[in-house]
């Protein structure tokens, strides 16, 4: 079965297919193919993994493969290759996908395209799963690809909208930057080791088939697409505009998969960046650097779904933090966990668009527990899941990175730490804001009530994730379930011993997460907001310059209007005025000005011309006589 | 038997007349006159060579048949043309059929 | 089976210029028997390509199908197979005969609504049709020039007649381009078989004089210019580039998709045949300005393309951007990265048909092109902008369409030789993500421009039409291998390519 895992990745596809031809025609407009197709790969999924089991470790990683094409000395074959990591993407990606479906029957309910809608979701399904299987680059970048695409038509869906296909556009056109550096990395490793295979490239590069130099430069290219895919410093922009798109989507493309297939690359490619150079250093700075600034700019945004957008670039940092350090387990765990959790946020986020009839804007909420009481409670776990709160899923994680990190050296250690206490800080404030205190807008108040049993089941099942995925880590819980030990002896890239509780980091986080939430309750406690206002008006360049997202966007769009579509007037200019009007109409025109200053050698009189061939005959035979003698 | 320079000789003058005609008449007909000059000369050309040179063929005596028939053509063609211009410009000077150019 | 199969040939070949000898006794009242006949022709045509593509074997011999059928020789220079009607096709051709069926049936359905003249501009039509079938089965070089003019010289008719804004000049400069380009070929051929010696025009017999060094590498380098600037003017070498934006302006929707998706090839085709199968030491030392080139066109096009106003004058320049593609995989003489122009230039010629069908559907009932008329069409045209997304992500290189196939390809032969042009055209890629991207924002999406409600939707034929192009994108985009496969042979055999 394991060997076979593509069907997992053809199931979704089919149905794709399917819904696209004919979805607006089936009975309820085929969304019930959508959730079927969904479990169908979340029971798939499981037989995949109960085979990968009892295969066992010596099997692992296992690869199915088929020749494609060849071209001389060029020889491509596709296939899957499933290993640990294969297997924690896989579950994530099942799991999740399984509940946003469900859920958007509820969300989606009434709106335009329906059967669209869950049409291109299958789309998304199918390609990531064949991204997370593919045993070569080549075929990841098509995955990678056409999930970039999936991602475009699902932030676009509602594209009457200007500000949608505007955030569509910008998502698309921000990771294709991203993908040409991808590209360019993977020709790079083809052209040094004749494979795309990811395995063979780990080998070729082992035993040295890549320069240093140039092994550096490949990983940076690499790098690059992981880094644009997963809304790192500094092509963060697009992910925030993202939200334009079905809360769903956003839970399941936007936080919980799709995003992290940058995580994932890395993760996949660790063997090879560890041998090249600075590489991992790379990683890591340009993780913190994103955790620390996605988590201030989450400070001052005022709508819940780009709060939890900020926060899950902040945490996509994290988990490149972990990778540079060299602990792809710990990476992986907190993708696992984050999924869970934040999949839960914004599912948690879309019930309460859709109980208060489509507000988001914190400022117009407040005392939501009240009105919905599930989804209050369901949002608060995922609240403490991912401030890291003792023993919830995001603690475990969260403390393996911390744990990961302490080799690292002190500085990045202290900055991750601030990291950690501003997501607690920003969790507390949305989830204070949201749903503690009094209604600050009575009109909405007065029409919000709790969702239906469709949209709240998923939540239930995601805030149980939330609690118990952290204990994967422990070895005794991994082997009661039947993994050979704890997550981390699973996805033994680097860390083959079973897990220890660190009471001392234990103790360490939990003060992280006490400074930082307490830290946003004094601040917005009781709908509470003149110590945040004082701060505001305190430093007010400060507070501007951190609600403008520190001028990312303004900076990009100076540079978008002015510089790329200047050149390209230039070049137009050009090409009009250069080329085709002087360059060619200005031969034509020379041409007919040859033509008119030889014109009066015609003079229409017969003798005249008589007298030029008689001239010319003399004038001829003279020659040849001339040149013969 | 005569000898051949003096046919090239003839022929040589009969062209000569005929350059000098072409040039200096300025009467339409007297031009054509001319070109037949010419183009006699140059059959007489043929059917000398052809004769002396070559007398088991009669090529050049095909093309001389041929230069005459085609003469014949182009004269009537030619004087055609004439009267249109004299019908049109009751003239037959050359000179005056000059509208033809840019 | 071999020279049977060189009977398909002739009748692919024939069978057009067939269909316009039938035409001209058909009177111009007679629409439609004029459009169901030439639909009919259309359909045979495709299936003759269809077969003609799927009959080649990728494991044989590299020339399939020859024929020969001798015209003129033992006269004056001309010795043994001095001038003859040789056919024949090879991976490449046989690919861009399937291409030309699908275009030349696909246009014809478009030519269905013409109603100005129809008969005559089936009659050329079909001329044109016959010329480039004629061009890519052509092993002999006498019949290779005219067969190429013969696709060119009908243009300006069709231009010209049945075009819109500024059709004269846009015609008139088109023409005059083309055949200045001619000129140059006319010039080299001449050179060629002088030096050759073997007083024949069998490009067979002349590619080994030109691999044995009888055309002597120096003059070799001499003549190659000539050959490249004159193919290049149809394929869009910048910067003779110009008729390109001008002429897709002004060609009704049809000649457009024709000319765009078929005859712009015969250019680099025109550059595979005569540059460098016949002067592999000229190619060699050519190729590295052939190269710099094709870059600045990928780049140039691109960015052009960036600010454009009017659909047909985006899609002329992105044409411009892809054709540079084709140039940059031909310069990279290397196995993948000549495959990969050949894949380029099929796969340019269906997106680019599909898009100057769409705008075609589009100009008809609106009568501008101005972007920014539009907004939000998606509401009135759905299956338009279905096709129109399908045409402009393949143009982007989007994986599962043909464009990612063939730029794939392209890039790795221009890494594995020139890593820095490679590293450019990969960014030309990312420029055209910008300006299709827009184009789709402005046009397809936001609110509803109230002026377009009464817009209709693809009609029927054009559906039909538009369906079996996004096939072929899908099918090259999807499974490759059938594609690569035939081109394996041929492109690995090319003197001086290397792996």
């Amino acid at each position: 079965m394991a060997e076979h895992a593509w069907i997992l990745a053809a199931v979704p596809g089919i149905a794709f297919i399917v819904m696209a031809a004919f979805g607006r025609n089936l009975p309820r407009q085929g969304d019930w193919l959508a959730v079927l197709c969904a479990t169908a790969i979340f029971a798939l999924f499981f037989a995949v993994l109960a085979n990968f089991l009892n295969l066992g470790g010596d099997s692992w990683p296992i690869q199915n493969s088929i020749e494609w094409t060849a071209i001389g000395d060029f020889e491509l074959n596709m296939g899957i290759a499933v290993d640990p990591i294969t297997m924690v993407m896989l579950a994530v990606i099942t799991t999740v996908a399984l509940m946003v479906n469900i859920f958007s029957v509820g969300y989606m309910k009434g709106e335009p395209r329906y059967w669209w809608y869950f049409a291109v979701l299958q789309l998304f399904v199918a390609s990531m799963l064949m991204l997370v299987l593919a045993d070569n680059l080549l075929l990841l970048y098509v995955a990678w690809e056409l999930v970039g695409l999936s991602s475009f038509l699902l932030i676009g869906h509602y594209w009457e909208r200007r500000s949608a296909v505007e955030a569509a556009k910008k998502a698309f056109i921000t990771t294709r930057v991203g993908d040409v550096g991808l590209l360019i990395g993977i020709i790079l490793f083809w052209e040094a080791t004749g494979t795309f295979n990811i395995l063979e490239i780990t080998e070729h590069v082992k035993n040295g088939a890549i320069g240093d130099t140039r092994l550096f430069v490949t990983m940076m290219f690499i790098l690059l697409g992981a880094m644009g895919k997963s809304a790192q410093l500094p092509f963060h922009v697009w992910l925030p505009d993202a939200m334009e798109g079905p809360t769903p989507v956003s839970a399941l493309i936007h936080a919980a998969t799709m995003v992290v297939a940058g995580v994932y690359l890395v993760a996949r490619m660790l063997p090879v960046f560890e041998l090249a150079g600075d590489a991992l250093t790379v990683v890591m700075v340009v993780g913190l650097l994103t955790a620390l600034f996605s988590g201030v700019v989450a400070f001052a945004q005022t709508d819940i779904k780009k709060v939890l957008a900020y926060s899950t670039v902040s945490q996509l940092g994290f988990m490149f933090v972990a990778l540079g350090a060299g602990y792809a387990s710990a990476g992986m765990f907190h993708l696992f966990t984050h999924a869970f959790f934040k999949a839960l946020l914004f599912l948690g986020a879309g019930a309460v668009i859709i109980g208060t009839h489509h507000h988001q804007e914190m400022g117009q909420l407040g005392g939501l527990w009240r009105k919905m009481p599930i989804t209050a409670a369901t949002f608060l776990i995922g609240s403490l899941a991912l401030a890291g709160l003792f023993p919830l899923a995001g603690f475990w994680s969260k403390d393996e990175i911390l744990h990961a990190v302490e080799g690292q050296g002190t500085w990045a250690f202290f900055l991750l730490s601030i990291a950690a206490i501003m997501t607690a800080f920003y969790t507390a404030r949305l989830f204070i804001r949201t749903f503690l205190g009094k209604p600050r807008d009575e009109e909405v108040a007065s029409h919000t009530s709790e969702v239906s049993p469709v949209m709240t089941l998923p939540l239930v099942f995601l805030a149980f994730m939330s609690i118990v995925a952290g204990f994967f880590i422990f070895h005794d819980f991994g082997s009661a379930l039947g993994f050979p030990g704890g997550f981390s002896e699973f996805v033994f890239l680097h860390y083959p011993s079973a897990f220890h509780v660190d009471w001392g980091l234990v103790g360490l986080s939990t003060v992280l997460f006490v400074v930082g939430t307490f830290g946003g309750a004094w601040l917005y406690w009781n709908g509470r907001l003149d110590r945040s206002t004082v701060l505001a008006e305190w430093q007010p360049k400060v507070y501007e310059m951190v609600q403008r997202k520190f001028y990312f966007d303004d900076l990009y769009q100076f540079l978008i209007d002015r510089v790329v579509l200047g050149f390209s007037y230039l070049v137009s200019w050009f090409d009009r005025f250069a080329v085709n009007d002087t360059g060619v109409d200005g031969s034509a025109t020379m041409t007919g000005y040859t033509g008119f200053v030889l014109k009066h050698l015609q003079t229409g009189k017969v003798p005249n011309y008589a007298m030029a061939i008689a001239v010319g005959v003399v004038a001829l035979t003279l020659i040849s006589l001339a040149v013969g003698s | 038997m005569v000898p051949m320079e003096n046919y090239l000789i003839l022929s040589g003058i009969l062209f000569s007349l005929g350059v000098y005609g072409v040039l200096a008449r300025r009467n339409a007909v007297l031009v054509l006159m001319s070109v037949e000059l010419m183009l006699n000369a140059v059959s007489l050309n043929f059917v000398a060579f052809s004769a002396y040179l070559d007398p088991d063929k009669a090529t050049g005596i095909i093309f001389a048949v041929f230069v005459i028939a085609v003469a014949a053509a182009e004269v009537g063609l030619a004087l055609a043309i004439v009267i249109r211009l004299f019908r049109n410009r009751s003239t037959a000077n050359v000179d005056e059929a000059a509208t033809m150019r840019w | 089976m071999d020279e049977a199969q060189g009977y398909v040939l002739v009748t692919a070949l024939a069978l057009p210029l067939l269909a316009a000898g039938v035409l001209l006794f058909v009177p111009g009242t007679q629409k439609m028997t004029a459009r169901y006949f030439s639909a009919v022709i259309g359909a045979i045509l495709l299936g003759l390509s269809v077969y003609v593509f799927l009959a080649y074997q990728a494991s044989g011999d590299p020339l399939q199908m020859q024929l020969r059928w001798p015209w003129i020789e033992n006269v004056g220079f001309l010795a043994e197979n001095g001038i003859s009607l040789h056919l024949g096709v090879d991976g490449i051709s046989a690919l861009l005969t399937l291409l030309t069926g699908v275009v030349a049936f696909a246009g014809t359905l478009i030519a269905w609504k013409l109603e100005y003249r129809a008969k005559d501009f089936f009659i050329l039509f079909w001329i044109l049709i016959a010329g480039v079938y004629g061009t890519f089965f052509s092993l002999d070089l006498f019949f290779f020039f005219f067969f190429y003019e013969l696709a060119v010289v009908p243009l300006y008719l069709l231009i010209g007649i049945w075009g819109s804004t500024r059709k004269e000049y846009g015609a008139m400069k088109l023409t005059l381009m083309l055949v200045g380009g001619s000129v140059g070929i006319w010039i080299g051929i001449f050179a060629v078989v002088h030096q050759a010696g073997a007083g024949s025009f069998d490009l067979p017999t002349l590619w080994a004089a030109g691999q044995d060094g009888t055309i002597t590498p120096d003059m070799q380098k001499i003549i190659f210019p000539f050959f490249v600037v004159g193919c290049g003017v149809l394929a869009g070498l910048w910067p003779l580039h110009t008729w390109s934006p001008d002429g897709h302006m002004s060609a009704p929707t049809s000649v457009s998709m024709v000319h765009a998706g078929v005859l712009m090839k015969l250019g680099a085709f025109g550059i595979i045949r005569l540059g460098i199968q016949l002067l592999p030491d000229g190619a060699e030392f050519w190729m590295p300005a052939l190269l710099v080139l094709g870059t600045i066109g990928a780049l140039y096009g691109a960015i052009a393309a960036l600010t454009q106003r009017d659909f047909k004058l985006i899609s002329g320049y992105s044409s411009v951007s892809h054709m540079g593609y084709v140039l940059i995989g031909l310069a990279t003489l290397h196995e993948v990265g000549v495959s990969g122009a050949a894949l380029q230039m099929f796969s340019h010629g269906v997106m680019t048909a599909l898009v100057f069908l769409l705008i075609g559907a589009l100009y008809d009932q609106a009568h501008t092109r101005d972007l920014s008329d539009f907004g939000g069409v998606a509401k009135v045209m759905p299956l338009w902008v279905i096709a129109y997304v399908m045409a402009g992500l393949a143009n982007v290189g989007l994986p599962g369409l043909s464009g990612f196939t063939a730029e794939f390809h392209i890039f790795v032969g221009a890494f594995r030789t020139y890593p820095v042009f490679g590293g450019l055209a990969i960014l030309a890629a990312a420029i055209a993500a910008a300006y299709m991207l827009r184009m789709f924002g402005v046009v397809f999406f936001g609110p509803l421009n109230p002026r377009w409600k009464e817009l209709k939707d693809l009609s029927p034929l054009e559906t039909v039409s538009a369906a079996l192009l996004i096939l072929s994108m899908l099918a090259m985009g999807l499974w490759w291998s059938p594609f690569t496969d035939r081109l394996a042979n041929t492109v690995t055999s090319l003197p001086g390519v290397i792996s």
